[in-house]
């Protein structure tokens, strides 16, 4: 059960993954820069838009309901945070690449015994 | 780890193709469900030539086109669709698991059962018994049939799956979420707004409902089976099994509930169709990342699209199923809906998704398949070129000019116009879309025309040999 | 299942899940708790009622067909009226579903596109909370106008001409005829055709505005020749 197909992915990886330290750095620099630009005026947006909500929550008796949408998708996403978490616990995430390579070959040796 | 690996290196020795899959009804899935996409795209043309005053069988009851209309939705999605999937799925899941479906005489039971729902939908339809719900207008009274059927599915397919050891290949995944989703969606969308809920919070279910079909039924089987298929035709494994993973929980993340957006400005509350818009927006940035990853694997290997007609099938859907969701993300925002909502755009957005996207993926599924049931090649190829291209044509062409025309639509209502001044310069592209029809129409007789031959010369060559 | 940690963590997973699910449709269902749904039989209006009646004065004899005769007693024979008219709002309703008319007819009038100039007031979810609303007929097209304030727009003559043979009236209508919902000819509507007329004409018949008519400017083109003739 060798993985040569697996080998090969994995030096292509290894070789594009590993830059040099000066690209390291810059590459690390860009995706500061670019974070900032990004994340503060979304948290800006998020925290006036949460604001926002607050105020409705407060207001009027309707405004309880503006935190049931909220409040589902919180209950849908949570709902597949755990199935996530149950996948990963029962170590289906262990090896990431593997379920690939096994579907190839089980196809292959089906076509044989065929 | 390695032990598992043995194990199931072991199962595959034990099994063979034949012990695994039921040929049988994996052709017999195929064959009708090509038979109701026929008669669907008949419904089709039907209304389109009503739309442009040519319905030659206008004023005749049984054949009006309004009801028709109907049944050309629901061809398509519980005759053709969930036909084709089941045919895919009766093969690749037992290939996949290694194991055996739960019962080989559940699944002719389902396979009868599943018939019976739409034919007895087509009948309650034409007598005029719909529901009134749309891509739900079973008549109230097949439903619990439906919903039993789609129980049964999930425990036949589900238990190999259950029964395999080992982590889980990404098609496993999208099968699982799609048994229980779809499950949970047909209940939800054909039971709630009939009994439990009214007015506009049964919009708000009945938006969730035709949304999630698309979504929850054939989005995760669609994808799930081309993860199967694109690496066994390539003979080489997808690009990254990771990025696969994190399509698949994006999807579960950020699909369930995104249906409202299908009701905006109207009196369902406004935050809720605020959320729903969002995370449509989210899913399109999941959809790329799952585009870029089947590209990545045709990478090196793009000349495979020349010759390999069932890849092209594949890949073309690919193509149009990012301008979909493209498009769909900027359909879904307020200022794009002012202007189309309720205009041809959609009709377009439909079509080039449940056309262009699964049902292309499906066709080429069944010409990769037909030649491995029948152990032979297909008898003409052209016919295969002409399938390809009248298809694909048909339905770029359909979808454009429909999408075109909702703008102007939109705009004209928007201005005040005259109603029927909308309804004056739609006529010629309504035309073109009979005409895009009829192209799409004749490539499904081109792939029934290549299936007879086929099936012909292999009956031929059975006789001969026996 | 239970006894591992991931099976737990499986079974919330499903739990929260489907909880979702059911939030999701019971939330907004209790939203509207405070505005409670209308049977058919409330839904009776007087502008409804007029239009009924006008039914049968128009079609007296496909309306003793269908309906049979009222009673003399007066209370009776309010009461009579009240109960046809429901009839036929229910079986109008079931026909309109049946012949898909809401795929190609809204009913939701949008805050935007200037919808308000031309169907009418914007929709209000409690417009919706009846029985003629499950499931909801918000429509996902429109081929042809809105309809959710047609109702006493145009008369019970015009909407069987219509019915019979739309061309006839609008020109280049692309909407289907139904010769089925009349005996022969369309001064004959039969018990269908008198059932979607009076639902149609009950659409919008509990606004104020009923009947909603678009401000209406008379081209300075045409002449009043021409009016004349346009009106034969």
């Amino acid at each position: 059960m060798s993985h040569p197909k697996m080998s090969n992915s994995a030096e292509a990886v290894a070789v594009s993954s590993g830059p040099s330290r000066g690209g390291r750095s810059a590459a690390w620099t860009v995706t500061i820069v670019l974070g900032i630009l990004i994340l503060i005026p979304s948290m800006l947006g998020f925290v006036m838009k949460f604001r926002e909500l607050m105020a409705i929550t407060e207001g009027g008796t309707e405004g309880g309901f503006a935190i049931t949408p909220v409040i589902n998708y919180l209950l849908a996403s949570s709902g597949f945070f755990l199935l996530l978490v149950w996948a990963a616990l029962n170590g289906m995430f262990r090896d990431l690449e593997r379920p690939k390579y096994l579907m190839l070959e089980n196809e292959q040796e089906l076509d044989r015994n065929d | 780890m390695s032990a598992a690996s043995i194990s199931t290196g072991a199962h595959a020795e034990a099994h063979t193709h034949h012990d695994l899959v039921d040929e049988k009804i994996v052709r017999w899935y195929f064959i009708t469900a090509l038979i109701f996409l026929g008669t669907s795209m008949v419904a089709g043309i039907l209304m389109a030539m009503q739309l442009i005053r040519h319905n030659p069988l206008n004023g005749i009851e049984i054949f009006s086109a309004g009801r028709w209309r109907m049944i050309h939705t629901n061809a398509v999605a519980y005759g053709f669709l969930a036909n084709g999937f089941l045919g895919c799925l009766h093969w690749s899941i037992p290939r996949l698991t290694l194991q055996p479906v739960f019962n080989k005489h559940l699944s002719w039971l389902i396979y009868g059962a599943w018939q019976f729902v739409v034919g007895a939908t087509a009948v309650g339809i034409l007598f005029g018994e719909a529901q009134a719900l749309e891509w739900g207008e079973t008549p109230v009274w097949i439903d619990p049939v439906a919903q039993l059927g789609l129980l049964l599915v999930a425990i036949n397919f589900m238990t190999p799956i259950a029964r395999m050891k080992g982590p889980m290949y990404v098609t496993l995944w999208y099968f699982m979420a799609a048994f229980v989703w779809t499950f949970l969606t047909y209940a939800m969308g054909n039971f709630m707004p009939q009994y439990y809920v009214g007015g506009t919070s049964a919009g708000a279910v009945g938006g969730l409902f035709i949304h999630d079909l698309v979504g929850l039924f054939v989005t995760p089987l669609g994808w799930g089976l081309m993860y199967y298929f694109v690496p066994i035709i390539l003979k080489k494994p997808i690009w990254s099994h990771g990025l696969s993973l994190v399509g698949f929980w994006g999807l579960a993340f950020f699909y369930p509930l995104q249906g409202i957006h299908h009701f905006l400005y109207t009196p369902i509350p406004m935050f809720l169709q605020y959320g729903a818009v969002v995370s449509t927006i989210a899913v399109e940035l999941v959809v790329t990342t799952v585009v870029i990853n089947f590209f990545g694997t045709l990478w090196g290997n793009a000349g495979v699209v020349k010759t390999n007609i069932p890849i092209r099938f594949f890949y073309t859907g690919m193509i149009y199923y990012f301008l979909t969701c493209l498009q769909c993300s900027f359909q879904v925002t307020l200022t794009f809906q002012k202007i189309i909502h309720f205009s041809d755009w959609v009709v377009g957005h439909a079509h080039m998704v449940m056309f262009g996207v699964f049902s292309m993926w499906i066709m080429g599924m069944m010409i990769h398949l037909f030649p491995r049931m029948l152990n032979r090649p297909w008898a003409s190829q052209n016919l295969l070129e002409w399938h390809y291209w009248l298809s694909t044509i048909g339905v770029g062409f359909m979808a454009g000019d429909l999408i075109l025309l909702g703008v102007f639509q939109g705009w004209s209502w928007a201005a005040l116009e005259p109603w029927d001044a909308s309804v004056d310069f739609s006529y010629p592209f309504w035309v073109l879309r009979v005409i895009a029809g009829l192209a799409m129409f004749g490539g499904l007789l081109a792939f029934a025309q290549n299936i007879r031959l086929t099936m012909q010369a292999a009956a031929k060559e059975k006789a001969v040999r026996a | 299942m239970f006894e591992s940690k991931s099976g737990i963590v499986f079974v919330a997973g499903i739990g929260f899940f489907a909880l979702a699910f059911v939030s999701n449709a019971f939330v907004p269902a209790l939203m509207y708790k405070n505005i409670p749904e209308k049977k058919v039989e409330e839904l009776i209006t007087p502008n409804l009622r007029y239009q009924f009646e006008d039914l049968a004065r128009r079609f007296p004899e496909s309306f003793e067909k269908a309906y049979g005769t009222p009673p003399e007693a007066p209370e009776e024979n309010e009461k009579w009226w009240n109960e046809q008219c429901a009839t036929a709002l229910r079986r109008g309703h079931k026909i309109y579903v049946g012949e898909g008319c809401w795929h190609c007819h809204s009913q939701f009038v949008r805050p935007v596109s200037n919808e308000e100039q031309r169907f009418g007031p914007v929709s209000r979810s409690w417009e919706y909370q009846n029985e003629l609303q499950r499931p909801v007929l918000f429509g996902t097209r429109r081929v042809g106008p809105d309809l959710s304030r047609e109702g006493g727009r145009r008369s019970n003559d015009w909407h069987a001409v219509h019915f019979y043979h739309p061309l006839d009236l609008s020109e280049g209508s692309p909407m289907p005829d139904y010769p089925w919902f009349f005996d022969g000819s369309p001064d004959k509507p039969n018990e269908r055709g008198l059932a979607i007329m009076t639902y149609v004409q009950w659409l919008g018949s509990w606004l104020e505005s009923y009947p909603y008519y678009e401000s209406y400017v008379p081209s300075p083109l045409v002449k009043p020749e021409a009016e004349e003739e346009a009106g034969q």
